[in-house]
């Protein structure tokens, strides 16, 4: 079943959510958007930048997360709140890298608590990209402005509506009562979605890129495109399928708290030995994109990329990962 | 097999239930661990094998990995022999019988004793990692495991005699007809019965022969480089050379993204790898 | 094509044939318009990919402390970079005769943010002539004022023209040198402190910890910072107040008497953060507590970096 809404209603449609749910936005910060708990829909923004600077993946894996308090030898679990969530406007990459991460978090062996707990309670209502941006590319990497991996509900943007195309049980019981989508809407809603396609060109072919990767895994090729980077956080962290982590201590709190890591920081693979297997910034960037575009592929057979562009846009240096994965394939030693 | 309203990151209480050190100059120190909870041993025991590690909890100082250096049968204890290094392990030194410490595991994959039954095992350890391997000895030396397999021959290393580990229990292996032991140091000293020299040229001192083989490795970088080219010399295939890595990790459990090596993770994947597999893996370690 | 940029080029292509130097340092096109990249020219042919435009937003000094010591590097410097080569020279993180400053004037370097900002959507094309941006964008054609676009830190650059390069190309740049950032740091610092503290915590807030910030200064060079300790413990790693807020402070206090105030950091920065305002208060500090300012030749120690017998002891009694 599929719905339409009329733009004028949205705001009502999202009160209605926040009575039952907390409502996860795209609202202003500064000059972009984050999103964030909305507590009045005027905050909501949805012509801002195509998309938030710092990734949804946050609300599954936050930043900084308590796993457990202590004191002396004792010690309490956090337990999270019984507590349904919406993220509404999410878009299809970042819902998209949502699903390869349930592959790391929510596995057979180990299921990690804390992830499962906010994903079963979130429901996931994306907003698809119109006029997908010139750093965009998540055609080449298997997704799409309008892709519905990872979603419960699909929003598409028209002139004074939006179609909502439900997804799954979880999505339909939000738009139960919505008007049903009419016929010249869902007209207009595949001409939109085909048409974003046209602002999508392929950054690089991805047939073969796991094998060639490994072919120069030795060759200077790394040397080179790390010259230039910085070795920051910012690619990572920005990174909607970046999960690594580290797990700290911290004795003033009394607190075992995970957060954020990259592989981009020098002491990320330090030894307590002294030797460090990554000990330059050739071997830190090799690791990066072997991970995303090799090992990834190994683990699963999908990318551990979705395109969606943060890393070109911010990286304080200008690299493009379109551009060393399109070098990479045509490396040859000299 | 795995409970799944566990929460993999919760350490087990733990206590110490003795504590000693292993060498003269107290670098290396054993603690036998019990379990608080019934619950929590009979998890542990119903999964362990030999070659899996634990993730030590000391609140307030963090984790670190260690591997486990007992038999499920020796007892309802968790052995470790443990080198201090850095602030982990000077913690862990400073803590004696009594004292409470916390304990994830068992993780990894173990050594893949199923897949050696009825062959000729060769153990070759150094240092401190002879730790896991003693905990394989152990495990085969039962007497209902020992006809499984083969001939079994053990070559250990350490520095001097003072860092040799488990001295009392090695000393009596030399008397056993279920195995060959040989035992090294690196330098010359009086008293000493055994080999001197380096475990790689012990093991082409040994030559033990690769006919229906395994051997399985586990010490320093610098011996394990040294050491599988002599297996590879005396025709060990690499799909029979198995040995047993190390990387910083945190998480232990696949997760965090640190201890990988290609698309494998050691905490997960490993730590246990033949030389096969790392052939296959490139070479980030 | 610009003339700086023919300069530049026939200078990287002079210095590296009379292997005056094993690199140049320099920029070239990246893949989007408003993003250029840093560049490390070894040969004749790669010279001829240099670029130098206002859209050029990093501090090439980064790289003296990443490349090897033993390297002579050419590096293409405006004013904040030269005076950070300088300010590494004293602090013997490249040797002066292994550096050959290759200055060239700056008007200040563009705001890509500013400039997004105002036209809404990416970026097709950016080119700037004299006094003026042309910018081009899927559905608009902007001839953008260059002042109004100018990033925040280098409205209020002393020092827009190489500091002692070891050759000049181009002309000193035609702006006279604007005011200070002296009032504006004192009219905040007359604020009350939990004002101040406010601004502080909003902008801190926003923190993710990426240290980009550091990595784009050319003064933070430690192998070891101060946040990877964990004995002590000076800032914790997570996101909160107590942790963001150790590292933005303790950050700007190694850097006093040492900063450039490029503005690098706030360029670098993902999360848009002003953070410049802290060192230009303790850069302010130094030049009227010391009369030091830093950067301005090869010799003159950073008072908090130095120990000479005949400091002022006052405060020890």
């Amino acid at each position: 079943m599929n719905y339409q809404i009329e733009k004028k209603d949205l705001p009502a449609l999202l009160q209605q959510w926040m009575q039952i749910a907390q409502v996860f936005a795209p609202v202003k910060v500064e000059n972009f958007t984050q999103f964030k708990i909305l507590s009045n829909t005027n905050e909501l923004v949805l012509n801002g930048p195509l998309n938030t600077r710092y990734p949804p993946k946050s609300l599954f894996l936050p930043q900084s997360e308590v796993l457990l308090k202590y004191q002396d030898r004792d010690f309490t679990t956090t337990t999270l709140d019984k507590q349904q969530r919406i993220i509404f406007g999410i878009r299809p990459c970042d819902a998209h890298a949502v699903t390869l991460l349930d592959t790391v978090f929510d596995d057979q062996d180990n299921p990690d608590p804390y992830w499962k707990t906010r994903r079963e309670q979130t429901t996931l209502v994306g907003l698809g990209c119109n006029e997908p941006r010139e750093t965009c590319f998540c055609t080449t990497v298997g997704s799409g402005p309008f892709d519905k991996l990872g979603l419960d509900i699909l929003i598409t943007s028209l002139d004074d509506v939006y179609t909502l195309e439900v997804i799954t049980e979880k999505g339909a019981q939000l738009v139960a009562d919505l008007p049903s989508l009419k016929d010249d809407n869902q007209q207009q809603m595949l001409e939109v979605q085909d048409r974003a396609l046209d602002y999508l060109h392929p950054a690089f072919e991805c047939e073969g890129i796991k094998e060639k990767l490994y072919n120069i895994f030795e060759s200077e090729y790394w040397q080179q495109v790390s010259q230039s980077c910085l070795g920051c956080g910012v690619c990572t962290f920005l990174c909607p399928t970046c999960f690594c982590f580290d797990i700290v201590d911290e004795t003033q709190r009394g607190e075992r708290v995970r957060n954020w890591d990259t592989c981009m920081f020098r002491i990320y693979s330090q030894e307590a030995s002294g030797h460090n297997p990554r000990p330059t910034r050739s071997e830190r960037t090799r690791q990066r994109i072997m991970h995303k575009y090799a090992y990834w592929l190994d683990q699963i057979e999908q990318i551990g990329c979705t395109g969606c562009g943060r890393c070109i846009h911010y990286c304080p240096v200008g690299i493009d990962i379109r551009e060393m994965i399109g070098n990479a394939r045509v490396w040859r030693e000299a | 097999m795995h409970n799944h309203n566990h929460n993999p990151y919760e350490p087990m209480p733990m206590h110490i239930a003795r504590a000693y050190y292993e060498s003269n100059d107290h670098s290396l120190k054993t603690l036998e661990l019990v379990f608080d909870r019934a619950a929590d041993r009979e998890q542990f025991f119903s999964s362990y094998n030999p070659g899996q590690f634990c993730q030590l909890s000391i609140f307030g100082k963090g984790e670190a990995p260690f591997g486990i250096a007992s038999a499920a049968w020796e007892g309802d204890f968790v052995r470790f022999t443990i080198q201090k290094m850095g602030t982990f392990t000077q913690a862990v030194h400073r803590m004696k019988a009594g004292d409470c410490i916390g304990m994830r595991g068992p993780l990894g994959n173990g050594f893949p004793i199923d897949l050696w039954h009825g062959k000729n095992l060769v153990i070759i350890g150094g240092g401190c990692a002879f730790s896991t391997l003693y905990a394989l000895t152990k495990h085969i030396q039962h007497p209902q495991n020992r006809p499984d397999f083969n001939e079994l021959i053990v070559i250990y290393g350490a520095r001097n005699s003072g860092l040799c580990m488990y001295k009392n229990d090695i000393l009596s292996w030399h008397e056993r007809t279920d195995l060959e032991i040989h035992q090294a140091i690196d330098i010359p000293e009086d008293d000493w019965l055994h080999h001197v020299g380096y475990v790689p040229d012990v093991v082409r001192e040994v030559a033990p022969s690769a006919e229906n083989a395994v051997a399985v490795v586990c010490g320093p970088p610098i011996m394990t480089k040294f050491t599988l080219p002599a297996l590879t010399d005396l025709n060990f295939p690499p799909e029979a050379i198995f040995t047993s890595l190390e990387k910083r990790m945190k998480c232990g459990l696949g997760k965090c993204g640190r201890c990988n090596i290609g698309s494998k993770y050691i905490c997960k994947d490993g730590p246990v790898f033949s030389l096969a597999e790392l052939e296959s893996l490139p070479a980030d370690i | 094509m610009s003339e700086i940029q023919t300069l530049i080029r026939d200078e990287a292509v002079r210095l590296l044939e009379a292997h005056l130097v094993d690199v140049v340092v320099g920029f070239k096109a990246g893949t989007t318009p408003l993003h250029p990249q840093p560049a490390f020219v070894t040969n004749v042919q790669e010279a001829q990919n240099l670029l130098m435009d206002g859209f050029c937003q990093n501090n090439l000094a980064t790289y003296l402390t990443r490349l090897p010591k033993e390297q002579k590097i050419g590096l293409v410097a405006r004013g904040c970079e030269t005076r950070a080569a300088h300010a590494l020279v004293v602090e013997n993180q490249h040797a002066r005769d292994r550096l050959y400053l290759i200055g060239i004037p700056c008007q200040g370097i563009l705001s890509w943010r500013k400039i997004e900002a105002e036209v809404g959507e990416d970026v097709l094309s950016a080119e700037e002539t004299g006094k003026t941006v042309f910018i081009k964008t899927r559905n608009g054609n902007f001839k953008l004022n260059r002042q109004d676009f100018i990033h925040d830190t280098c409205l209020h650059c002393q020092h827009p023209d190489p500091v002692s390069p070891d050759i000049m190309l181009g002309d000193p740049s035609p702006i006279t040198v604007p005011e200070s950032s002296d009032q504006l740091v004192q009219g905040f610092a007359i604020l009350k402190p939990s004002e101040r503290y406010a601004y502080f915590s909003q902008e801190a807030e926003r923190c993710i910890r990426c240290y980009a910030c550091r990595e784009a200064c050319p003064m933070c060079y430690c192998t070891e910072c101060f946040v990877d300790h964990t004995s002590p413990r000076w800032a914790e790693s997570m996101i909160s107040p107590s942790g963001t807020h150790a590292w933005h402070i303790i950050r700007a206090f190694h850097q006093t008497g040492r900063c450039v105030s490029c503005g690098a950091c706030e360029r670098a920065c993902p999360m848009d953060i002003k953070m410049t305002y802290l060192t230009d208060k303790l850069n302010l500090d130094m030049r009227q507590e010391y009369g030091f300012e830093v950067g301005m030749d090869d010799a003159s120690q950073p008072p908090f970096a130095a120990f000479s017998l005949d400091d002022k002891d006052q405060f020890v009694s």
